[in-house]
């Protein structure tokens, strides 16, 4: 006999359970709070942009937008802005569908792609809201630069260059480790899991 | 509506959560954790509860959402796996009429299976439970030609840690 015959033997002779819930405990378990990685990332997602959005009370906006308009791009960055929102609402909209169109009761394979579906959303947010960072930072370094370019020499133009550059990095950099620590690890588990799952196509 | 909806959840899953049991203990190593794992499929069988039309088996659909569940969600546990915790689950499902030789094969099986990866520890609870391969494929949404493939493979992993 196969050797695992004999373990399921004593798997179908194992006693039930014997702290069984009652109906009225089940009840209660039911109503009780999920703790599912889609429903975190979803909620994640809206805290994020609560409080990124609710620090331009406590940070002056006024001297920065003053700032803007001495070298003129208050335009830009007025419908930038309005464009930068249209789409954060959008990726939040898609946080929400992920959230809802998720459902256990599909099977493993379809699950696991819906979450992987999430997975690329929040990349694609992170990776949105870091690049925006980019080229708000980068089109404000040119402004300032067109605009006292007579005073300035080749080496003065070069070092305000590199500067922007590192300085950029340097907030990517610390911002990608924020996104990695926030959503990698709501992530890892579930990619793990999806590869094996997608493994299991790959077989034939 | 609701209210009926919601009686026949709770005297369903009442009556089938040996199923739920089953999946904790292999998914988790201590009883918190497998009382939290246990809770977020409570949760997840009444969420999807409407769904369920009763084209099949309230117990087939409930080994999908539950296994799912298992799969799908964070625990923060599994990383420190304990021996004692092993013997807590035996001495649980200790009972008078239970043979000595088949309580050690159950928990060297449980101890085995822990090894496993999530997907294939859903394979092998579904072999034990002896579920047919039309049910493996529909659960796991793979073909049943690779749920074949897939369960052999899991079965020879198992049977190595189980004799090596």
């Amino acid at each position: 006999m196969d050797l695992l015959e004999n373990y399921k033997k004593a798997w179908d002779n194992q006693p039930e359970e014997v702290s069984k819930f009652s109906e009225l405990e089940i009840y209660k378990l039911a109503h009780s709070r999920s703790s599912s990685i889609v429903k975190w990332i979803f909620i994640i997602g809206i805290l994020e942009f609560v409080i990124l959005n609710s620090m331009y009370f406590f940070v002056d906006m006024d001297e920065a937008y003053a700032e803007y308009k001495k070298i003129g791009l208050e335009n830009f960055i007025h419908y930038s802005q309005i464009l930068a929102y249209v789409i954060i609402f959008y990726f939040l909209g898609m946080f929400y569908l992920n959230y809802k169109k998720i459902s256990t009761s599909d099977s493993t394979r379809v699950l696991m792609k819906k979450i992987i579906k999430t997975r690329k959303t929040v990349r694609n947010y992170v990776i949105f809201n870091l690049s925006y960072m980019a080229l708000i930072m980068f089109i404000v370094m040119a402004a300032e630069i067109n605009l006292k370019f007579e005073d300035l020499n080749t080496k003065q133009i070069l070092l305000i260059v590199l500067l922007t550059l590192v300085l950029t990095l340097v907030i990517l950099g610390g911002l990608w480790l924020f996104y990695q620590l926030l959503y990698g690890i709501l992530l890892r588990k579930l990619n793990r899991n999806y590869k094996e799952i997608a493994k299991l196509d790959r077989i034939n | 509506m609701k209210k009926d909806l919601e009686a026949k959840f709770l005297s369903d899953f009442e009556a089938n959560q040996n199923i739920a049991h089953k999946i904790c203990r292999l998914y988790t190593t201590n009883q918190s954790a497998h009382n939290d794992l246990f809770q977020e499929i409570t949760i997840q069988v009444w969420k999807n509860y409407p769904k369920f039309r009763g084209d099949s088996k309230f117990s087939t659909w409930m080994y999908r959402v539950a296994l799912n569940t298992a799969i799908s969600l964070y625990r923060k546990s599994t990383r420190t796996i304990k021996t004692q915790d092993f013997d807590d689950i035996a001495f649980k499902i200790k009972s008078t009429d239970y043979d000595d030789t088949e309580e050690l094969q159950l928990k060297a099986l449980y101890k085995a299976v822990h090894q496993l990866n999530d997907i294939d520890k859903a394979l092998i609870f579904l072999y034990l439970e002896d579920k047919p391969y039309k049910e493996i494929s529909e659960t796991l949404g793979i073909s049943s030609v690779n749920a074949r493939v897939k369960m052999n493979r899991a079965k020879e992993k198992l049977k190595n840690i189980l004799n090596p």
